[in-house]
């Protein structure tokens, strides 16, 4: 579903974010990636979701090169920043018919689903206001369920339990899971461990920009009785 | 250092960041020459500057050009600033932070204001500065008043500064209140400036009878007194320039007292205006919830209007740019200096159409709406980045979007336009052909400058959309084409008018396609590379 090939980014200040990185995912996975605090996560997202361009490298989602076809690789997935910076003058309802009109989502379909969704995420009664006057966590609800709204083949989210009450965050867990059991893929980053162990098929560290295990927590764990936080500090410790 | 310095310091320099963020720095001297592009506007203001002095010196009143630059000069500077307050105090990101700081009101208000004061300082060097230091070099070097003038320099921006200020901090926390404040905030500041255009117009309309004339100028400085009657400041600048003390100490008197209450006023205006303003926040709007589909191109033209639209600021400046010239010329012809009647003579018939063109082509000269078309987005601008919309699409939806709004706007002053000059069809024909063609290829190839120069990081609304290279180089572009185009006409201008006019646009005919091919061909892969 999303295959990475030697990709890197290199900044204008001649900094290596991001650092040949190999990574496969199948289809139907939700796989967790982790690592410290300016390890190259976001960066790594950014390419996938074609924001900025890999220095070098190729990235293919579903098959479509996202530099060669941008278009047909966009179509299968859908992407939630980390941080809720969206148009914001509009009401929540018009985000989300824009969103489902780039889409194409029938009008059936986005009515079930939005209905569904923001429902779900206690946002539904604050759709006709304009999104400025929404909290933090709202707005990060609101394009959770934007996201959501196509259905999308490739789930991508960079952080996405950060600024989430509990209540909000468990219902965003078993979105997750839900739409890997309808066959989806979901691509998370993240720095809570204990939710990446307990919700993710695969694991995969990035440190210094370098992709430093890809793997099953069971796998990664398997030849110590460490858990899964100690390994990761080990592995990303600094000299 | 000091909490005023170092809280001015970094207000200013995350204003001015703007024109040198982007910049290249490998290219040391692209950017120096760049920065000053600005100065080459001297130019023209010391050539006006020259002749306003040599009028006056053949009345023999030659210091007179310093009391009428100091008038326009601070005319102008009302005028700029006002945009500039309100965007700086209202509309600024950085209100949330500065609040928590252990600082004095005064000293928030001050520091603010020191960047609308350097940029108005700017401007007074192009007007008042030229006319300060032809006054006294010209004809032999006045030390004296060249060292008076220089500091009347830096004074000048204190009055207009400090009176937009009282007059807008109050004025906006009463139209900001309630509902649809954002809209009230645009018609109430446009209201404010045609105000303030009208009352200028009104005020300044000398009205003289020759024999008048002739008491006055045997009066030493009757003429002096005739002009700055109505601002009394002037004649004591231009009294204290000349080396009158007791003038000098009424001018800096006066713009002392004016720092001295503003600094009184600061904690209401603070408190009532900018923090009771900030705290409002946008009104929630009540409505349905529906599920309509559209197409994907109307809605991406939607966006960016609405981004637009939904800015005052952006609003504001956006309407000035298309309008204001015309609005001035309204203006002007309803309070009488001007006379329609002078269209309608016979001998003007064959300019017609260049004078018709010529307005109606205004939005597109004037206001390079592409050149801020991503700038505006700014920090959500991979929003549409990451929708399968094709780079090509999303690039020319922008494009789309300043198409529309200045071809409606040219259609606006067409229609004002033929209801003063009336022409005939074949005019209003080949005055659209070029307005068109004109408004294809300025739209498009200001894109290229905003490609080149993103600009996502803005703090406050006036540096995206005015106070940015982008402007400039915009601005740049039309005068190289001006340039050009004014050669060019030299070289046929004793073909028909018509003629002319669709010999320009099919020039810019093929200039546009020569843009599509640099925005689809060569742009296309930059604007996939701007890093959000
Ligand atoms: N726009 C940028 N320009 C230059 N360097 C950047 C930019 N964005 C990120 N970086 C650098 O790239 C590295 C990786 O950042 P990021 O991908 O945001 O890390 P993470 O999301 O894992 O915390 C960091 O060292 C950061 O400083
Ligand atoms: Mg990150």
């Amino acid at each position: 579903m999303l295959t990475l090939k030697n990709a890197s980014k290199t900044y204008g200040n001649n900094k290596k974010a991001v650092d040949q990185l190999n990574l496969e995912i199948e289809k139907g996975e939700i796989i967790g990636f982790i690592g410290p605090n300016g390890a190259g996560k976001t960066t790594t997202i950014r390419m996938i979701t074609g924001i900025i361009a890999p220095t070098e490298g190729t990235i293919e989602i579903n098959g479509k090169d996202i530099a060669k076809q941008p278009v047909e690789a966009k179509k299968n997935f859908t992407f939630v920043p980390d941080h809720p910076t969206i148009f914001d003058a509009i009401k929540g309802i018009d985000y989300l018919n824009f969103i489902a009109d780039m889409h194409e989502v029938t009008i059936q379909q986005r009515k079930e689903r939005i209905e569904k969704y923001t429902k779900a995420f206690q946002i539904y009664d604050a759709l006709p206001q304009t999104i400025n006057s929404y909290s933090h966590g709202m707005k990060q609800k609101l394009l959770i369920s934007g996201a959501l709204l196509p259905n999308p083949n490739l789930f991508i989210l960079d952080e996405p339990m950060v600024g989430l009450d509990p209540h909000s965050a468990k219902i965003l867990k078993d979105v997750m899971r839900e739409h890997c059991e309808k066959g989806g893929t979901v691509f998370f980053s993240s720095h809570v461990l204990e939710v990446v162990e307990n919700l993710c098929d695969r694991v995969a560290i990035i440190h210094r920009g370098k992709l430093i295990a890809c793997d099953t927590a069971e796998n990664i764990k398997k030849n110590s009785s460490a858990t899964l936080e100690e390994i990761f500090l080990e592995m990303t410790k600094d000299e | 250092m000091n909490k005023f310095l170092s809280l001015t310091k970094i207000l200013v320099l995350d204003f001015f960041s703007k024109y040198t963020q982007q910049l290249n720095v490998k290219n040391k001297y692209l950017t120096i020459l760049v920065m000053f592009l600005p100065a080459l506007l001297i130019f023209p203001a010391a050539q006006m500057v020259l002749e306003l002095y040599n009028t006056f010196l053949t009345l023999g009143f030659p210091e007179l050009t310093i009391t009428y630059m100091y008038i326009a000069n601070t005319i102008l500077m009302i005028f700029a600033s006002i945009p500039f307050i309100i965007s700086v105090f209202f509309y600024s990101k950085d209100l949330q932070l500065i609040a928590t700081l252990p600082v004095k009101e005064a000293t928030i208000v001050f520091s603010k204001l020191a960047s609308v004061y350097i940029y108005l300082l700017i401007i007074s060097c192009f007007f008042f500065g030229t006319s300060v230091v032809l006054y006294s070099t010209v004809g032999g070097l006045k030390l004296s008043s060249l060292n008076v003038g220089i500091i009347a320099l830096i004074i000048s921006p204190l009055l207009p500064m400090i009176i937009s200020a009282i007059i807008i901090l109050p004025f906006m926390s009463v139209i900001g209140s309630g509902k649809r404040r954002n809209l009230m905030v645009v018609v109430g500041n446009m209201l404010l400036l045609v105000a303030i255009i009208v009352m200028q117009m009104l005020s300044s309309r000398i009205q003289l009878r020759p024999e008048e004339l002739n008491t006055i100028l045997l009066q030493e400085d009757g003429l002096l007194m005739m002009v700055g009657r109505r601002f009394p400041p002037s004649i004591w600048l231009t009294k204290m320039i000349q080396g009158s003390i007791f003038h000098g100490f009424l001018f800096i008197g006066l713009n002392v007292v004016l720092v001295l209450i503003l600094k009184a006023c600061a904690k209401i205006l603070y408190s009532k205006a900018l923090m009771k303003f900030n705290q409002e926040g946008a009104p929630v709007q009540g409505g349905k919830i529906y599920y309509k589909s559209r197409n994907k191109g109307l809605q991406m033209i939607k966006r960016h209007i609405k981004i637009i639209v939904s800015n005052p600021i952006f609003l504001i400046n956006t309407v000035l740019t298309i309008f204001l010239p015309i609005l001035m010329f309204i203006i002007i012809l309803f309070t009488g200096e001007f006379q329609a009647e002078l269209f309608k003579s016979t001998a003007l018939e064959p300019y017609h159409v260049y004078i018709f063109s010529a307005i109606i082509t205004t939005p597109a000269i004037i206001g390079s709406l592409s050149s801020t078309a991503i700038t505006r987005e700014g920090k959500t601008f991979w929003e549409t980045k990451v929708l399968p919309v094709s780079d090509r699409d999303n690039i020319k939806y922008r494009i789309y979007t300043t198409l529309i709004i200045q071809l409606v706007a040219s259609l606006i002053l067409g229609i004002m336009t033929l209801l003063t000059i009336p022409v005939n069809v074949q005019t209003v024909l080949i005055a659209a052909v070029f307005c068109i063609t004109s408004t294809l290829f300025f739209s498009n190839i200001d894109i290229v400058i905003n490609i080149e120069k993103p600009l996502l990081n803005w703090s406050t609304p006036t540096a995206a959309v005015k106070n940015n290279l982008n402007i400039l180089l915009a601005l740049l572009l039309r005068l190289i084409v001006g340039v050009f185009g004014y050669g060019l006409y030299k070289l046929i201008d004793h073909w028909e008018a018509n003629i002319v006019i669709l010999i320009f646009s099919g020039l810019f005919i093929m200039l546009y396609f020569i843009s599509i091919w640099i925005v689809y061909g060569i742009y296309k892969d930059k604007f996939i590379d701007i890093v959000p």
